[in-house]
């Protein structure tokens, strides 16, 4: 290590004020710092400073993903797992591509009660999408900062892991690298960069791609990463089932096993979906330590959950039979789709979330209500979180303010009474 | 008292407390440095007008300057010794300010002259105001206030609390702690003096909980009949911070821009209360006043008794520091100010010096600067309930003047506590320091 500090100490001069890769200077510095800690000092107040700080702050969102993420590889492997194995003695046409071949390669099959098999294809689907996530829009903020002059923050990996998570894992790979190249420079970069973006970087991404290539990431034929697959989603059944609305929740099909899907099965998350959300169960995992570590806002949470379990009451009351989704109970609405995910995830993204402590209920609140309200009255879109948090982000601001005119008006009133 | 049923206030932050190292030590008597630098100035006010000459001989608590104006205060000489000049001399301010100059009479025993005692039972509340001033006492706590112009009451207003600030919440300090422990008597007695010059009902000795010798030391000796009590609170930061104070114990809120008087409630550090106990009961000046030195680099660690004007690097000497000193800072590490050049003189309002070595510097707060996320740990920082996140981008764009107009700027005391929670880095208080002095600035002119 010592030589490579070295090399860096060398060449330091080249990239410092007058030197010809003044320029480049925030390249030299994120290496730097990824490889050493940076010796600067200061002698301003404070003196003693909080153990916290932004790179902790990101490694632990990070971590907290790390649950879903491995589980969603092997979700992917397994729903792929399963088509695979149902169309072939169904003796229905299906096509396999290039991850087929790499697996093959290796000598890994389709076995669906293989652990590895299913991991190691959940894998080659996720890595080349996180690979050119990571590698497009990390060059995207490395020219940013090189024009702008500042340094590079880790904020990008949390966004360079979140958008992977949100996409199907049948994602082509040129339309991630359109999604993240649009999300970093309209959502974030013609901002400000980071800490000024008021949509969350991932979903703004997301969206672009939803309103863009709608074929790629909704429907029927994207979620179980298998060509000539048909199967919808728990809401995607939901949204078009006839009849009673319970009748329409008993029967939502589950590919594989009995046909019927339980309530467990959208709890764990071996249910079919965008990669990351479909366990409820291992949001819960990273809600814990986003929560335990002061880092993940846990009244946005439950602001969230909240609104969804009362708009999802008022709806159930109001149930007439005319739109199925009416009936569908809270608890069902918390296990499927991307609904955990993004509130545990997403909503809390503090650059885009509310501020106040108030604000933070009212917004969580927003985002719950607006979820199922885009669910169960618009049929055009199945799924409402992401639609809802880019909703909320955009009246967080709004929220602040009234919350603290409403401070300051209480604050009058009581001195007025003194 | 149990530890959950602590009295405390909303937000603040819990900094490593750092005190183990010299609660332990008593107080001890600091000897006498080549050369005692008395600035005429304190915070606030005129500076005070000598009352000596160049080369003119002094004794031991002899005064040396005059109060000159409502706020201004007498001096004394901590030392019998020889005026050697009278000039200018570095401050913490960083400005040269002027100072008089003693050099203590290497052989002297220090004998010092007393001046009249101050009855307690006989004197009206004004002798004792104006013995207060003669005895030259400000806040020890570290605003430096003079005491005796916080105990003349504006028409209108009234007391009806005196409260004995021994909160100590900075971390690291120990200094009003060891007073409280051995000089638990001059403390009540500072009390009553203190109670009959403001015309109090009674008088609340506010103590955090880590210090629960210091609460059963003023306790026991507490005369039963007399409306003082002793109260344990909460340890948290900026505890020590009259208007937290009068929250946690009292449930009032000093309104924004005023003053504890407008609640009725007047603070006294609780050094500054035994010194008034102390200094009136047997008459005299201030002469020097307990500090802590400590801090990572300082090899004999504890609890002095400095006299006023010893020289930082007297000091620091006398203590020996580690080779890698890198920083000093007097006071607290919250809201202690890092010094420029070691010839600054202990002061009436020097709770503490601090050392630290390079690698302490680097570990506690040298971090590079990140943009703010608005992660909002500052808003739940802030006892005041500011929003520094937003005062910042407004520093940013140097809109001073709507910070202060329309987001309280002036409410901020500069406890630190958004600097120690923000994960960015970002030295908070100090773009508020300096937005506050452009206000100030702006407004004189």
């Amino acid at each position: 290590m010592q030589a490579l500090r070295d090399i860096l100490d060398r060449v330091h001069p080249l990239f410092v004020k007058g030197g010809i890769l003044e320029k480049a200077y925030p390249m030299y510095e994120a290496l730097d710092t990824f490889l050493y800690t940076p010796g600067e000092t200061t002698k301003r107040v404070t003196h003693v400073r909080d153990g916290i700080d932004l790179k902790r702050m990101m490694s632990m969102v990070v971590l907290s993903l790390i649950p879903v993420t491995l589980f969603g590889m092997w979700n992917a492997g397994y729903q792929a797992n399963n088509a695979i194995t149902k169309m072939a003695a169904a003796g229905q046409d299906y096509s396999l591509d290039w991850h087929h071949t790499i697996h093959s390669a290796f000598g890994f099959g389709h076995d669906p009660t293989s652990f590895l098999d299913n991991f190691v294809y959940g894998a080659i689907h996720f890595l080349p999408i996180y690979i050119v996530c990571m590698f497009v829009g990390g060059h995207i903020e490395l020219v940013f900062s090189v024009l702008r002059g500042h340094e590079i923050n880790e904020g990008f990996l949390v966004t360079g892991l979140l958008f992977p998570l949100t996409l199907p894992a049948s994602i082509p790979l040129w339309q991630v690298a359109i999604g993240i190249a649009f999300g970093v420079i309209v959502a974030k970069e013609v901002f400000g960069g980071t800490g000024r973006n008021f949509l969350n970087v991932a979903l703004t991404a997301r969206a672009f791609l939803y309103f863009a290539y709608a074929e790629q990431i909704s429907g029927n034929q994207v979620w179980t990463a298998v060509d000539g697959f048909s199967g919808a989603t728990a809401l995607g059944q939901m949204a078009v089932a006839e009849g009673g609305a319970v009748a329409s929740l008993s029967s939502i099909q589950y590919p594989w096993g009995d046909g019927s899907m339980s309530l467990l099965s959208a709890f764990v998350g071996t249910i079919q979906g965008s990669i990351g959300e479909t366990s409820a169960l291992l949001c819960i995992v990273g809600a814990a330590i986003l929560i335990a570590t002061g880092i993940g806002s846990w009244k946005i949470m439950a602001g969230v959950v909240g609104g969804t379990v009362v708009t999802t009451l008022l709806m159930n009351a109001f149930d007439f039979g005319t739109n199925p989704m009416m009936a569908v109970p809270f608890y069902w609405h918390l296990c499927i789709g991307g609904l955990a995910f993004g509130l545990v995830f997403m909503a809390t993204d503090p650059v885009s979330a509310s501020m106040t402590e108030t604000g933070k209920w009212i917004y969580g609140g927003l985002i719950g209500f607006m979820t199922i309200l885009i669910r169960v009255v618009n049929p055009a879109f199945p799924e409402g979180i992401m639609l809802a948090i880019l909703f909320g982000n955009v009246f967080a601001p709004l929220i602040d303010y009234f919350v603290i005119e409403a401070n300051i008006k209480r604050r009058a009133a009581r001195y007025a009474a003194t | 008292m149990s530890l959950w049923k602590t009295k405390t206030f909303a937000h603040g932050v819990h900094p490593p407390e750092a005190k183990e190292d010299t609660r332990g030590m008593p107080i001890r008597q600091f000897p006498f440095a080549p050369v005692l630098v008395i600035p005429l100035a304190i915070q606030v006010g005129r500076p005070s007008r000598p009352t000596v000459s160049e080369g003119q001989e002094v004794i031991r608590g002899q005064r040396i300057a005059d109060p000159d104006g409502f706020l201004s205060i007498a001096m004394h000489a901590p030392a019998s010794g020889i005026v050697r000049r009278i000039g200018l001399a570095p401050s913490i301010s960083g400005r040269m300010t002027e100072a008089i100059f003693i050099e203590p009479f290497a052989g002297s025993t220090q004998e010092g002259v007393l001046g009249d005692a101050c009855d307690l039972e006989q004197a009206t509340p004004e002798a004792i105001v104006e013995a207060i001033r003669s005895a030259g006492i400000v806040g020890l706590g570290g605003a430096g206030f003079p005491t005796h112009a916080k105990l003349r009451i504006p028409e209108g207003k009234s007391v009806d609390t005196v409260m004995i600030n021994g909160a100590e919440c900075e971390p690291y300090l120990t200094a009003d702690h060891r007073v409280m422990l051995e000089q638990a008597d001059d403390i009540v007695r500072g009390i009553r003096y203190l109670l009959k010059a403001s015309g109090g009902r009674e008088a609340v000795v506010a103590v955090e909980a880590n210090k629960p010798d210091a609460a059963a030391a003023i306790r026991a000796v507490l005369p039963p009949e007399l409306p003082i009590r002793v109260e344990v609170l909460k340890v948290k930061y900026p505890q020590g911070a009259e208007k937290m104070l009068i929250e946690s114990l009292l449930g009032r809120e000093v309104p924004s821009r005023g003053l504890p008087l407008d609640v009725g409630v007047l603070c006294f550090n609780a050094a500054s209360t035994a010194e008034v106990g102390r200094l009136l009961s047997q008459g005299g000046g201030l002469l020097d006043r307990v500090v802590t030195v400590g801090g990572p680099a300082v090899k004999r660690k504890g609890n002095y008794r400095v006299p006023l004007g010893t020289p930082l690097r007297f000091l620091l000497e006398q203590v020996e520091t580690s080779d890698d000193l890198a920083t000093v800072f007097l006071g607290g590490p919250m809201m202690g100010q890092a010094v420029s050049s070691l010839d600054i003189p202990i002061g009436k309002g020097t709770t503490g010096v601090i050392a630290l070595t390079g690698e302490e510097t680097a570990r506690l707060g040298g971090r590079p600067e990140a943009p703010c996320i608005r992660c909002g740990y500052c808003l739940d920082a802030c006892p005041i309930f500011l929003n520094p996140s937003h005062l910042e981008s407004l520093a940013a764009a140097g809109q001073h003047q709507t910070m202060a107009e329309s987001h309280h700027l002036m409410d901020c005391f500069e406890c630190g506590c958004c600097t120690y929670v923000c994960p960015s880095h970002i030295p908070l208080v100090q773009h508020f320091r300096v937005a506050k002095a452009a206000v100030r600035k702006a407004a004189a002119t």
